[in-house]
């Protein structure tokens, strides 16, 4: 491997056909002049998109043979970033645009179970474009779209002018709903800041330490019994650390398939660093993260994305994780 | 405090680098083939070079971007790169487009007594000699690899599920049967007896089917992706990286099932990113994610020449002309090394 090459940031773009994904790739190839991108996209794009290296993808989604039952990757991503890796003049990032469809876990799956792809890129940031005119009767409608926000570090809700107040604030409670990380910011034709949507490095840890989670009051009432909702937990006295790897490896083992998405600080008893960690279905990626700053109460914070959160008994497994 | 001397890389150079000519390109290489007494390399500019002893080597543009694959063809070299070309490159540098798939990249490409093949997405575009339009095979996914046996009557198309083996008849008609074995599998190769059919995975291990009966295991134990593996000699061992030591397993009898692989060590723990094997002996080069490549004899414990000292970027390229005079080692860090293999010839 190169010891001195930088990792990658790869962009990647997710939201229903017409919500205006190609509208943001074409202001930020644009826009960012002097800047060397390559661009992945699948076959159905909506428009031409004007950049010198441009990738046509299949978006094929196979499955790993590592005894994870969910953890299904994008093949073409592995073998195109790869690809790209081996060129000679470097990148200073990839955008890889999804159909309307798809599903982000494979994508941000692949940043995890790879180890070239992980070693040369790094997954920057899934942002999602949500059209505020339809994104209520899609989520409705489309579980695909329920993933799309559920993933999203950013959700570009997109064609405001196109809905009044009072719908405005309906669809950002719905997304606020599934997601309370992502970062809700409001456009008419994808008008953003880049900085806003680029280098996020949304999925390192120490993000996961910056980002406080915007919580509704919790009703955890919904119309479906397969809507994704979130669950999250605070305890204020310290966790043993060998109660909360049984249970939540078992967690993740046998409900990985319905948890979408956890984040989590932990204050282990008699640990002076806090430990952090991020996960997508059944892959974690955890680390101690140095010490708690000083002058600031120690607690443990755990967040849950996914589908039929409230079968899990997940408040009884967290409160069981309490140092005795 | 006393420092451990066998950690160390090699830190003086070897007595091929001394003789032979060493290039600090910078510009990754890709990959490498021989065509009888040169060695042509293809580059992560989308550059080709052809190394012929007592020639120096200019860069032919060939691609806009990766070479992406490269396989002889008779006198001649084929290239697939990213920018949707397929070519077939002469020794002197002429460059002749044989088909163009825009922003669709050339996967793979191999050939074989006159048919030419590449493979873009899942489909492989196989021109039989002296024809102008190519057979379209179509797959269920994208192909991870292709090769012919030794005949070209067979070729094998790995892809995720297992390989689809193609067979012409004596009417020249492709019929195909499928190699069935769960995940995704990449490069595929044919044993040179052609009673074996070998791929590597996206997990870290191999997969082999013994073609005359259809057994077929897994080889693994690794640590990392095995992307480089080659047959050795008559078959008798198929030679693997993706481990710290060189694993070798053995093809003769019945095959490697049961049977334990010869594992050759190598200083520094360094991982094993490419093997080739040397032509006329039981024995390989490998090459290693430092840059250092070696000769190891493969039944001989402890018969390990150094031919390169360490570069610091992982070995990508190894290849021995067909008279075994000299040798090229490329790294991706654009470093080449083009020797002569015995003390008396010239480069």
């Amino acid at each position: 491997m190169q010891k001195t090459d930088k990792q990658v940031p790869v962009t990647v773009l997710t939201g229903f056909l017409g919500a205006g994904k190609t509208t943001l790739l074409n202001r930020i190839l644009t826009e960012q002049h002097g800047k060397k991108y390559a661009v992945i996209v699948n076959e159905f794009g909506e428009q031409g998109i004007d950049n010198d290296l441009v990738v046509d993808a299949d978006e094929e989604v196979f499955e790993m043979n590592n005894g994870c039952i969910c953890c299904t990757v994008r093949g073409d991503l592995i073998r195109i970033l790869s690809g790209l890796m081996k060129r000679a003049d470097k990148l200073d990032a990839i955008i890889v645009e999804t159909t309307g469809l798809a599903d982000p876990a494979p994508v941000a799956q692949t940043f995890f179970v790879d180890q070239d792809v992980a070693d040369r890129t790094k997954l920057d940031a899934i942002v999602t474009v949500a059209d505020a005119v339809h994104l209520s009767s899609q989520l409705t409608d489309h579980h695909e779209a329920e993933e799309q926000i559920a993933f999203a570090d950013v959700v570009l809700l997109n064609k405001i002018d196109l809905v009044d107040e009072n719908g405005l604030e309906v669809v950002k409670q719905r997304i606020k709903k599934i997601n309370p990380f992502g970062k809700i910011i409001n456009t008419t034709k994808c008008g953003v800041p880049l900085n806003e949507v680029l280098n996020l490095d949304a999925f390192s840890l120490k993000r996961v330490l910056e980002v406080e989670p915007d919580f509704l009051t919790s009703d955890h009432d919904h119309e479906h019994d397969d809507d994704v909702t979130s669950l999250s937990f605070v305890s204020d006295t310290p966790l043993d650390m060998e109660k909360f790897q049984d249970w939540f490896t078992k967690l993740l083992q046998t409900k990985g398939q319905d948890i979408l998405r956890t984040k989590g600080i932990l204050d282990f008893t008699g640990e002076s660093d806090r430990y952090v960690f991020q996960g997508v279905h059944m892959l974690m990626d955890a680390s101690p993260m140095g010490k708690w700053p000083e002058g600031k109460e120690r607690s443990s914070r755990l967040v849950f994305i996914g589908r039929n959160l409230e079968t899990m008994n997940l408040k009884e497994g967290f409160e069981n994780c309490k140092s005795a | 405090m006393k420092a451990d001397l066998n950690n160390f890389p090699q830190l003086n150079k070897t007595k091929f680098e001394n003789r032979g000519k060493e290039l600090r390109l910078g510009i990754p290489v890709i990959n490498a083939v021989t065509v009888g007494d040169s060695i042509a390399v293809g580059f992560g500019d989308g550059t080709v070079r052809i190394f012929s002893p007592g020639k120096s080597s200019e860069p032919i543009k060939a691609h806009k971007g990766i070479v992406l694959c490269m396989a002889k063809d008779g006198d001649h070299i084929l290239t697939g790169g990213d920018d949707g070309r397929f070519l077939r490159i002469s020794l002197d540098g002429n460059i002749n487009e044989i088909s163009n798939f825009g922003t669709r990249w050339v996967d793979h490409v191999t050939s074989k007594n006159g048919s030419v093949v590449c493979t873009s997405g899942n489909i492989v575009y196989l021109w039989m000699p002296n024809k102008k339009e190519p057979k379209l095979l179509e797959h269920d996914s994208t192909i991870g690899g292709v090769a012919f046996d030794s005949k070209g009557r067979k070729l094998a198309v790995s892809r995720y599920g297992g390989v689809t083996l193609w067979k012409k008849d004596y009417s020249n008609k492709w019929t195909s049967s499928d190699l069935i074995w769960k995940g995704s599998h990449n490069k595929v190769i044919f044993s040179p007896d052609d009673r074996y059919l070998v791929t590597s995975m996206q997990e870290n291990q191999l997969h082999f089917w013994r073609l005359k009966d259809k057994i077929d295991s897994a080889m693994s134990g690794y640590g990392a992706k095995v992307k480089s593996f080659t047959f050795v000699g008559d078959s008798k061992y198929l030679a693997t990286s993706g481990a710290n030591d060189a694993v070798c397993w053995p093809f003769d009898g019945d095959g490697p099932v049961g049977r334990e692989p010869i594992c050759i060590p190598y200083v520094g723990k360094q991982l094993v990113t490419f093997v080739e094997s040397f032509p006329n002996e039981n024995a390989i080069l490998t090459g290693l994610s430092d840059g250092s490549v070696y000769l190891s004899e493969i039944e001989k414990a402890n018969n390990t020449i150094i031919i390169r000292s360490f570069t610091e970027f992982e070995v990508s390229a190894i290849a021995v002309t067909d008279d075994c005079s000299h040798l090229l080692i490329g790294d991706m860090g654009g470093n080449i090394l083009w020797t002569s293999i015995w003390d008396e010839e010239k480069n």
